[in-house]
């Protein structure tokens, strides 16, 4: 197989993880899967092409810029699209249309705003999209950083979730009542983790900018995709994730370079299909444990 | 009741409460004096866990006062319950299985500003009185004995110095040996100044070390007293082994099907 | 009067107006086009209605199964010379045979991975079609597809027309029998409270599969309409966006009510024809009136309406139902089935929760389990029905080994049982619930029961009157048509018992039916629970309740922390000396018990 394909595989493998990350951290605590996730991510990569190459924003602040206003953005969405569902029943999938209804706004309304025409954004200074040619394979130095950074971001995210309030938002998907028992209050981390979620999102789609370019159709792309990583890696697991991501990208690659691109869905599609029948929690998660 | 030397820790008055259409709780009151052990009997269904529950905001009251060390917790949110210093042990432990012992009793802080020496000396505090979780500390709490969870229920509480701790059932599913060591352990808190609020079905273990007793039967409260005063009247058993007395009396029926 | 009357003049006048239609509006009219249109979707939206209201599995990929059933019709019609009918057939089993194979996985999972793998499974459709220009001819797309025909006659605007109108009157029908079946009980029971379907022996993945069937089908017959009224079927018509307006139209009319996917799709075709400047506006429009009715108004219009019409016109008290019951019913004797557990054993991580319980309950007795909480009763039970599977031992019911059979397999053999808090489907009747214990019972099949065939009816008649005896014979006959959620806590228990008997239950499981019930309702409980022994069903009986037990119970078996601690006959085992200590402490030992 060409390696050029397989390294192509686990740079956008590494996106779809991202995602998939993204919306594990707004599931742990809420049990809410938002269908808005993938236009979050989009919204990320709108606002900060628009604050670096039209407005000449420096990187850094940009993106900081980027991911407060779609962290708060997230907040909205949960106040107003979930927040009421949950507070009417916590067991039941209103929330699956009310997150959709909000993708919808969403989408169209940076539609209205942007256009439809894609926006080029240059990767930060030091690094860049050319290509290098090391061991015949054509990458360039901007992907091998994301790949890289991928990692420590999950790293970093694992991390956090060994902090106390981390373990509070693992306590709180585990048994939401035993939680307010022990002074922890839900409502709060859930609104922080649909913050963070969706800050996590717009990060998710400064860093793909540069190779996807911004535009409005990195949507419904990435929210597949990035539930197809999550789903394979297990709900909840981010590490499970960052494989599954892998597995999904280079699927995806190898699929389209042996049939054609148009293939390339169908493929992570029987490949999610496959996985779930086989093993529906996941191929890193344990079957759920009692539930009565 | 005698006379109250001071304000009680916790006082609920004339308490409705229930789960939606279904009232429970009718009318209840009892008092919590600070350093007491008290405690509560009755039949299943009684509506002891649920007068913790209303207690600790889970369900709240449909009417009535609840008054917690001086202010008013009726409508108060069971995180603001907790820090205000009333603990609840709800009923089969609720531990947070898949987490660490270590973890769990680490979350029995949470959002309490402690210093590190601080969190070390209550951690040791619970070793000192549950010597056997100290060897547990990195397992997951669900691979823990009945006992010990338990025990690791009560540590995480303990994490918060508590003024008033209720305990739901404590003895649920325990070995002797092990109820013991849970009643001491509540004698001992005791002794350090927690006023403990108890449902227990051990009742007659539970009177021995109770000071004050309510006894309920459908959602009232029938008969309130000294605990020893409890444990030697008819009121007990009437609520506790039906309104026809003890099964001896059953005997004489032992014609119907 | 006026309540039982308007349901049926609607039904009269809607279906007058659709009728009358053609006579005012010219055979070639926009009208008569955007008509014809109208009742196509409001096809496909009752089919997703049944699986998004009722049933509670949320498609958004609802176009690509309209696009299976146009594609059919347009490939075999063009390319292949098919008649439409037979065309229209292949795409409607197509719909369905490629929806089921998608989302299989799914039916497993939590209802959202549904949604995800609908969604996921229309863009990957889209995609192909575009891929697989051979057969679909890519975006141009297949072109010229004939009307209609019968008897060699073709089928012009009007008779396609009324073909549309009554394929949606019949679809409208097939669907409202659905709902009032059996399976229809069983889709609200699988979407509101899962353990109470299984209690009944239905199988949540296969009625979620029954759900998603029927409506992928419908989506499909749309389809075969929407190809021959538009001549042209291109990638373009199968959007998401035209999933998102599907949903939509029956979020607007009323999720899980019969008539919100019509109301829905007539009042989504007039706004964007009101509002046919807006045309850029309208995905935002969309959304924002998704998120506004699942906040504001999760019934949707249909249920606004019938708010403000309950306002407007009280129910009044209802009596018609237990009138008809009222003659006390002789029931026939039940075949009571024996249960044996041996060695039965289970852990839940670090607890032991019952180590090695031998239990023998003879057919037709009443035993009962005792012990204090948390000494593994209901995990008894849950084990004994197949809530829960054991780590060792052995559990045979009527002489089978019923290890490692499902809980709704378990329930079909004739093993109701009941919960500590009491499941019943809260927005059904206290008398579906009870008619929703005979799912297993029940013989008429899913397409007998859409149309209602008179075997069908027949024995939904049967049942009905059935299930009254029931309600009757556990005493609340006069509550038969009210709510289950309005009803108070003591006699959800008595519906619940009802409903474990209607599943023909030879042997009952009821776990602590005492709790919470006032005095007066216990003594009817107690009453209650001896009839049913009497009539030979065997009882096995977890209760705190000692008078109840005494009174009711032949045998009583003591457990203690997992293990049977005394069994025998009740008096036997309330003087033993270890019980009295396990329940009431050394000291009431030595006192002895005051009267």
């Amino acid at each position: 197989m060409d390696i050029d394909v397989f390294a192509h595989g686990i740079v956008a493998g590494s996106l779809y993880a991202l995602v998939a990350v993204s919306f594990n951290i707004l599931y742990r605590p809420t049990n809410v899967f938002n269908f808005a996730q993938g236009e979050l991510v989009m919204l990320g990569a709108m606002i900060f092409a628009s604050l670096t190459s039209l407005a000449g924003m420096p990187w850094f602040v940009a993106f900081a810029a980027t991911l407060l206003a779609v962290g708060c953005i997230g907040l909205v969405e949960e106040r107003i699209a979930v927040a009421p569902i949950l507070a009417r029943s916590q067991t039941g999938t209103g929330w699956v249309i009310t997150t959709l209804a909000t993708s919808l706004i969403i989408s169209n309304l940076v539609g209205r705003f942007w256009g439809p025409d894609p926006i080029l954004v240059k990767p930060p200074a030091l690094l860049s999209m050319d290509s290098l040619d090391i061991a015949s394979s054509r990458i360039s130095s901007y992907e091998i950083a994301l790949v890289l950074l991928t990692v420590v971001l999950v790293a970093i995210v694992e991390r956090v979730y060994r902090t106390l309030k981390g373990k509070a938002v693992m306590a709180v998907a585990e048994d939401r009542e035993a939680a307010l028992l022990r002074g922890i209050d839900p409502g709060s981390l859930g609104r922080w983790s649909f913050f963070l979620g969706a800050a996590f999102a717009a990060m998710t789609g400064v860093l793909a900018a540069p190779i996807l370019y911004a535009s409005t159709s990195l949507g419904p792309d990435l929210l597949l995709k990035g539930f197809a990583a999550a789903a394979v890696g297990s709900i909840g697991n981010n590490r499970g994730a960052l494989i599954a991501g892998y597995v999904i990208g280079v699927t995806e690659a190898v699929g389209a370079s042996l049939l054609s691109p148009g293939y390339q869905e169908a493929v992570i599609f029987m490949v999610v299909l496959a996985v779930l029948l086989l093993k529906p929690e996941g191929l890193f998660g344990s079957p759920n444990a009692r539930t009565v | 009741m005698k006379a109250t030397v001071s304000l009680p820790l916790l006082s609920a008055s004339n308490v409705d409460a229930g789960y939606g259409h279904v009232r429970v709780l009718e009318n209840v009151s009892i008092d919590v004096r600070q350093g007491r052990i008290v405690v509560l009997v009755g039949r299943n269904g009684a509506g002891k866990s649920t007068l913790l529950r209303a207690l600790s905001g889970l369900n709240r009251p449909t009417s009535g006062k609840v008054t917690f060390d001086g202010s008013d917790i009726t409508t108060a949110p069971p995180n603001a319950i907790v820090k205000a210093g009333l603990l609840h042990v709800a009923e089969g432990r609720r531990l947070f299985r898949r987490q660490s012992v270590a973890d769990n009793i680490e979350l029995g802080r949470y959002g309490l500003r402690l210093t590190e020496q601080d969190h070390h000396w209550r951690v040791e505090c619970i070793h000192q009185l549950f010597p056997i979780l100290r060897e547990k500390m990195e397992l997951p709490a669900g691979s823990l004995s009945g006992g010990q969870q338990q025990m690791l229920a009560i540590a995480q509480a303990m994490m918060r110095e508590p003024k008033l701790l209720m305990l739901d059932e404590p003895s649920l599913g325990l070995a002797p040996v092990l109820v013991d060591q849970v009643l001491a352990a509540i004698l001992t808190l005791r002794a350090q100044r927690v006023a403990i609020l108890l449902v227990e079905q051990m009742v007659e273990r539970a009177l021995e070390i109770a000071d004050d007793a309510y006894v309920m039967q459908n959602g009232r409260v029938i008969t309130s007293g000294p605990a020893a005063e409890i444990a030697a009247g008819a009121a007990l058993h009437a609520a506790f082994m039906g309104e026809h007395g003890a099964p001896h009396h059953s005997e004489a029926r032992q014609g119907r099907p | 009067m006026l309540r039982a009357v308007v349901p049926y003049v609607a039904q009269a006048a809607a279906l007058g107006a659709a009728l009358a239609l053609p006579a005012f509006v010219g055979a070639n009219s926009y009208a008569l086009f955007v008509a014809t249109q109208l009742g196509i979707y409001v096809i496909a939206a009752i089919g997703l209605n049944l699986l998004a209201g009722y049933a509670g599995q949320v498609s958004l990929g609802h176009a690509a199964f309209v696009a299976i059933g146009a594609y059919s019709v347009a490939l075999l019609t063009v390319d292949h010379h098919w008649p439409f009918w037979a065309a229209a057939v292949v795409g409607m089993v197509l719909a369905a045979g490629l929806g089921v194979l998608a989302a299989l996985p799914a039916f497993r999972l939590n209802t959202w991975y549904f949604a995800f793998i609908t969604l996921a499974f229309a863009l990957v459709f889209e995609k192909m079609i575009v891929e697989w220009r051979w057969l679909t001819k890519g975006f141009a797309g297949v072109v010229g597809v004939p009307p209609p025909s019968a008897f060699g006659h073709e089928f012009g605007p009007r008779p396609l027309y009324y073909t549309v109108v009554a394929v949606t009157v019949v679809a409208f029908i097939l669907v409202r029998n659905i709902v009032h079946s059996r399976f229809g009980r069983a889709f609200v029971a699988v979407r509101d409270v899962e353990p109470a379907a299984l209690a009944i022996g239905a199988s949540p993945q296969r009625t979620k599969l029954t759900a998603f069937v029927i409506s992928a089908a419908l989506a499909g017959v749309a389809g075969a309409f929407f190809a021959v009224q538009k001549t042209v079927v291109t990638p373009d018509d199968f959007t998401a966006d035209f999933s998102i307006f599907f949903l939509l139209t029956v979020v607007l009319g009323g999720l899980g009510t019969p008539w919100g996917p019509i109301i829905g799709a007539l009042v989504f075709f007039l706004i964007p024809e009101l509002l046919a400047g807006l045309q850029s506006w309208r995905m935002l429009i969309y959304g924002g009136l998704l998120l506004g009715l699942m906040l504001f108004a999760p019934h949707g219009l249909y249920g606004a309406l019938r708010q403000a019409w309950r306002r407007f016109a009280p129910a009044p008290p209802k009596a018609g139902a237990a009138a008809d019951a009222s003659e006390a019913r002789e029931h026939p004797p039940i075949a009571g089935l024996a249960l044996d557990i041996s060695g039965l054993r289970k852990q839940f991580g670090g607890v032991l929760a019952l180590d090695g319980v031998d239990l023998s309950v003879p057919a037709g007795s009443c035993c009962a389990i005792v012990g204090p909480n948390g000494s593994g009763k209901t995990t008894l039970l849950n084990l004994a029905s197949g809530y829960y599977v054991p780590d060792a031992g052995s559990v045979k019911i009527g002489g089978v080994e019923a290890l490692g059979s499902s809980a709704q397999k378990i329930a079909a053999r004739g093993v109701g049982r009941t919960f500590q808090t009491p499941r019943l489907i809260a927005d059904l009747t206290a008398l579906d619930n009870v008619m929703l214990g005979a799912y297993t019972r029940e013989r008429a099949g899913l397409l007998a029961t859409a149309l209602r065939l008179p075997s069908a009816r027949a024995e939904a008649r049967r049942l009905r009157q059935e299930a009254l005896g029931f309600l009757h014979f556990v005493g609340v006959a006069d509550r038969a048509d009210v709510e289950a959620g309005e009803i108070p806590h003591g006699q959800q228990r008595l519906i619940e018992i009802a409903r474990a008997m209607m599943g023909g239950a030879r042997l009952i499981l009821l776990d602590e039916p005492a709790a919470g019930l006032s005095m007066s309702e216990l003594e009817r409980l107690e009453r209650l629970i001896m009839r049913i022994c009497g009539l030979g069903a065997t009882i096995v009986i977890v209760e705190h309740h000692l008078d109840l037990v005494a009174n009711v119970a032949s045998d009583v078996t003591v457990l203690d922390r997992g293990t049977v601690l005394a069994a025998g006959k009740p008096a036997m085992v309330f003087n033993d000396e270890r019980v009295m200590r396990a329940y009431m402490g050394e000291r009431a030992l030595k006192a002895g018990v005051p009267a």
